[in-house]
């Protein structure tokens, strides 16, 4: 069932109000006129004014100009047709301890049943203490009885006491886990959050969605009755990916981790391998399957990225062989103007991890060393006094682990018993930040596979 | 719950929230070149491609009398869909894909001949896509076929073998008791019970099934769900359309057996029925078929004072001048077919004894509307004073089947000012505001429904024919003119006889 947005809004929403140095307080009042006045215009000449609906509240955390930009995308998007909050926050220096600079956009959409739908967008640029201190921050916004999901873009500081405490104003954590910096030390941090949080909370991950479509196939293929002795005839499951670094084996562990704990495999030894490649023994009663990692070269994919899947095996006097791929002949994708989009790494990595991990470190030192002397380094490059302008906000890309166009066609071939191979062709809708989030957010992120798959590819992560 | 049902659930299938996947079979779509087909089933095939809910090696099958290659009706499948998908643009990609599973075998259903080709077809086909001779027949054709489609199947053996064998017919199932019995009878002959799929497309739609999860999912309903709280239960199927290009077949059938005998006696099963022990197919449909057997049969001179029939003449309809049916296309000159139809019934159970479910389903009506409202007794004493509750209606819970799909809720409230008024408020849930998931298409989850094999949302014949029981003596006496036939002028709710249908029982029809 497709997630109910089908439209970009048109325009960055213009803000209804702005206020700097201000507080939690000031923000509330400007709200509560925002919403009276709206609801006096809604009801016009009838004395009832609609009922007003809000399905969520979205917390977003940013820590760039550039994210903020992603995140206030995604959020409008929502907004065109679901009722929603969001609130987008981000650490500034620059802004007083105890205070914010705020500002509050609405959106209003008529829905096609004539019903005015009102979405508000509360972005905080907060200082440092107050980034620290997120709860009683964003408590008095939230809306009473609305589930609140707390959209951390980046990577978040999963051992960090600020980073727990701010748990405990959200329904959900939802992440990226392709996005994360230090990929395979952050990937173990947040299994342990989804192991030891509160037990409301539920974790999601973009990177467990974008999987569904080969979720899906896989047990597509064992579905028919006739197929099903089949799962325990399995001998080999092979998986591509893209790039070479533990951190590229988050997506398709994830994946190995999902099956594996599904049918009752249990890890027997692992061996990673040069080049990236690893072996993972398992055992299941008296049986024993391969899983074999594979990385592989494919421009058009970003690192990380699952490239194949094949399961072989055999069952009731028949061999199978079931191969997924992404679409061998997929074009280059191209960006909003035709253009075609670049895969951007400011900082060269290694091939192993410690390479990946030694750039991004220096990648993340470089943004706080900006962040730092920007002011400083501002006026020397323009030649302006103090206080005649002020220093842009910097966007220091550690590693873009993700194209902007993710949409993928998925190639299946089913081979049973030496018959003809048969192919099947499947579309997945493009994968952008919006659609992904839409999806969590409507079947809910408390999902008990995620977290048993999570555990599962934490421990094999490790292993190998 | 069929023998089908009994494979343990697929372990890798958890967790994926809508995975609702069928084994592999190929879809016969007799009559795949006519209306059904292109406006509905196709494009419903398409969107269930497009949701990655097609297992790998489906295939559509098309049968019909036209000449026409896999190509052409590919081509034909293409356009059909393209024009009235629901979810648009379409994707290209998706739809070439999927006409890579369309095929086609000219039928005439009148040729065995035809039949044995078509068998030989689906052989190949089993071969290859390796779909294990499951087979779905999608009869899309008018109901006079759908004895001469049974029986050639049977004679050429397409229902027997490996895999499963389903047939959906398309309402109306029969015209009366005796020939819905016959139907039964036809089909039986050929398939199981089990395997049959009358599709009633009303029970597809999400706001139907949200009844069922309204009534059974929340505890604070159903305690005040009976006759000692509620007044009187409406149901109104409106459509402000008229008959379109189906004046030779509505002409015979007409607004009570059109709607009433089905979707709106469907809607009443829903609302009345008792708890079901599951939400299986015979659990279900055993309490739905309790309910249409509990109906009180109205009796020759109850007709009379318990219904309205009607007939639209030309009117205004959302702001253009229509014409009257009986100057619509195919419809006789002098035809005495009702257009509108209003009933009082009383479903003579425990919990609903003494209450009067008032049903009314027209065309040409002022605008499209479906919906249930339940209304609430008022309270034994008010204690404000006749003044300060004058405005107060009783508490009504209305169920919108469409448009506009939710469910609100009637109750009063103070008026803010410094006296005691009393007035009455509405609190609303939309569908549209509070998921954030597009509301599907009917036959997109009836035919998934069909092809995994899950009857539920399927009229089961004890059901059809119960429904017939309750229909059967009031097209009698309107076949003697009792009630008299009446006229409304297009874009009214129906004749003044039916607001005194209520009015005789101290009630009004809600506004709907």
């Amino acid at each position: 069932m497709a997630p109910g947005v089908s439209a970009s809004p048109d325009a960055e929403l213009e803000p209804e109000w702005h206020a700097e140095g201000v507080t939690v307080g000031d923000v509330l009042t400007a709200l509560s006129d925002i919403r009276r006045k709206f609801a006096r215009k809604d009801a016009g000449d009838d004395e009832h004014p609609h009922s007003r609906n809000r399905v969520m509240t979205l917390v977003a955390l940013v820590d760039s100009e550039g994210d903020e930009k992603r995140a206030l995308r995604a959020c409008t998007a929502i907004a065109v047709h679901h009722p929603s909050l969001a609130i987008v926050i981000r650490e500034q220096p620059h802004v007083g301890e105890h205070h914010m600079d705020a500002w509050i956009a609405t959106d209003t959409h008529q829905s096609s049943s004539g019903v005015a739908v009102q979405c508000e967008v509360i972005t905080l640029h907060v200082g440092s203490a107050s980034g620290d201190h997120l709860a009683p921050l964003v408590d008095p916004l939230l809306l009473s009885g609305v589930p609140t999901y707390l959209w951390w873009l980046g990577t978040p500081p999963f051992e960090t006491r600020a980073f727990l405490d701010s748990l405990k104003i959200a329904d959900a954590l939802v992440v990226d886990s392709a996005h994360f910096e230090r990929p395979l030390h952050s990937f173990i941090g947040l299994a342990e959050v989804a192991a030891t949080s509160h037990q409301h909370l539920g974790v999601a991950d973009f990177q467990w969605q974008r999987l569904a479509p080969w979720r899906e196939m896989i047990a597509q293929f064992f579905e028919p009755k006739d197929r099903r002795s089949f799962m325990q005839g399995i001998a080999e499951v092979g998986i591509d990916y893209v790039g070479v670094g533990r951190g590229n084996r988050i997506g398709p562990s994830l994946l190995v981790g999902w099956f594996a704990s599904a049918i009752g495999w249990k890890v027997q030894q692992a061996v990673g391998g040069t080049g990236g490649v690893a072996v993972v023994h398992y055992i299941a009663g008296d049986r024993h399957m391969e899983v074999v990692f594979r990385p592989v070269a494919k421009p058009e994919l970003a690192p990380g990225e699952v490239s194949a899947v094949r399961i072989t095996g055999a069952a009731g006097g028949r061999t199978f062989q079931l191969s997924i791929q992404r679409d061998p002949e997929r074009p280059h994708r191209l960006g909003a103007e035709g253009a075609v989009v670049e895969f951007r790494e400011l900082h060269p990595t290694g091939d192993d991890d410690a390479g990946t991990e030694v750039a991004e470190r220096q990648a993340v030192r470089h943004r706080e060393m900006l962040l730092k002397n920007r002011e400083m380094l501002h006026h020397t490059a323009t030649g302006d006094l103090p206080g005649d302008s002020g220093a842009r906000n910097p966007t220091v890309l550690a590693r873009e682990r993700r194209l902007g166009d993710s949409a993928l066609i998925l190639l299946t071939m089913i081979d049973i018993g030496g018959a003809e191979t048969l192919r099947h062709v499947q579309h997945v809708n493009a994968e952008d930040e919006p659609t992904l989030l839409l999806q969590l957010l409507s079947t809910g992120a408390h999902d008990a596979v995620y977290d048993r798959s999570l555990a599962a590819a934490a421990d094999l992560m490790r292993e190998l | 719950m069929t023998s089908e049902d009994t494979l343990p659930p697929n372990p890798l299938a958890e967790g994926l929230h809508d995975y609702r996947v069928a084994d592999p079979s190929l879809m016969v779509i007799f009559g795949a070149t006519g209306d059904l087909s292109g406006r509905k089933l196709l494009p419903a095939i398409y969107n269930l491609a497009k949701q990655r809910l097609l297992p790998a090696g489906f295939g559509v099958v098309g049968a019909a009398i036209d000449d026409m290659t896999d190509d052409t009706f590919r081509k034909h499948a293409a356009e059909v869909i393209t024009k009235h998908s629901r979810t648009q643009p379409v994707d290209e990609g998706v739809l070439h894909a999927f006409l890579d599973s369309v095929f086609y075998v000219k039928v005439d259903f009148g040729k065995l001949d035809d039949f044995k080709a078509l068998q030989r077809r689906l052989d190949e086909l089993d071969h290859a896509r390796h779909v294990a001779g499951n087979r779905v027949f999608y009869c899309a054709t008018p109901p006079p076929t759908y004895e001469t489609i049974a029986e050639q199947l049977k004679a050429t053996g397409v229902n027997t073998g490996a895999g499963f064998h389903r047939i959906v017919v398309e309402k109306p199932f029969g015209s009366d008791l005796k020939s819905a019995r016959e139907l039964n009878t036809i089909l039986q002959r050929v398939f199981h019970e089990d395997s049959v799929f009358r599709i009633d497309h009303y029970l597809g739609k999400e706001t139907v099934q949200n009844i069922l999860a309204f009534r059974f999912a929340n505890s604070i309903f159903e305690p005040v769900w009976n006759s000692s709280l509620i007044d009187s239960v409406q149901i109104t199927a409106a459509e402000e359309i008229g008959v379109e290009l189906r004046g030779a077949y509505y002409d015979k059938a007409g607004a009570l057996r059109d709607i009433v005998q089905n979707h709106a006696l469907q809607l009443l099963a829903l609302v009345a029925m008792e708890p079901p022990v599951a939400f299986d197919a015979n659990a279900v449909r055993d309490e739905k078929v309790k309910v249409l057997r509990a109906i009180r049969p109205l009796q020759d001179e109850e007709v009379a004072r318990a219904t309205v029939r009607a007939q639209y003449t030309k009117g205004w309809v959302l702001g253009e001048q229509v014409i009257g049916y009986r100057q619509e296309h195919a419809v006789a000159a002098g035809s005495l077919t009702e257009t509108f139809a209003a009933l009082r019934l009383f479903v003579d159970n425990w919990r609903w004894a003494g209450v009067p479910f008032y049903i009314r389903a027209g065309k040409r009506l002022p605008k499209r509307v479906t919906e249930i409202r339940i209304l609430f007794k008022r309270p034994p004493h008010l204690m404000f004073g006749h003044k300060a509750a004058e405005d107060l209606d009783p508490n009504a819970i209305t169920l919108r089947i469409q448009p506009e799909e939710g469910i609100s809720l009637r109750f009063g409230a103070k008026v803010p000012s410094a006296g005691l008024r009393l007035r009455d408020v509405t609190m609303d849930f939309e569908y549209m505001t509070s998921f954030l998931i597009e509301t599907p298409e009917a036959y997109e989850r009836l035919l998934l429904d069909c092809m995994i094999g899950d009857p539920t949302l399927f009229t089961r014949a004890d059901e059809v024919e119960a429904a017939w029981r309750v229909i059967d003596p009031v097209e009698a006496a309107w076949r003697d003119d009792r009630p008299p036939l009446q006229m409304y002028p297009a874009g009214t709710w129906g004749p003044t006889s039916a607001a005194k249908l209520l009015q005789a029982d101290g009630r009004e029809w809600h506004r709907a």
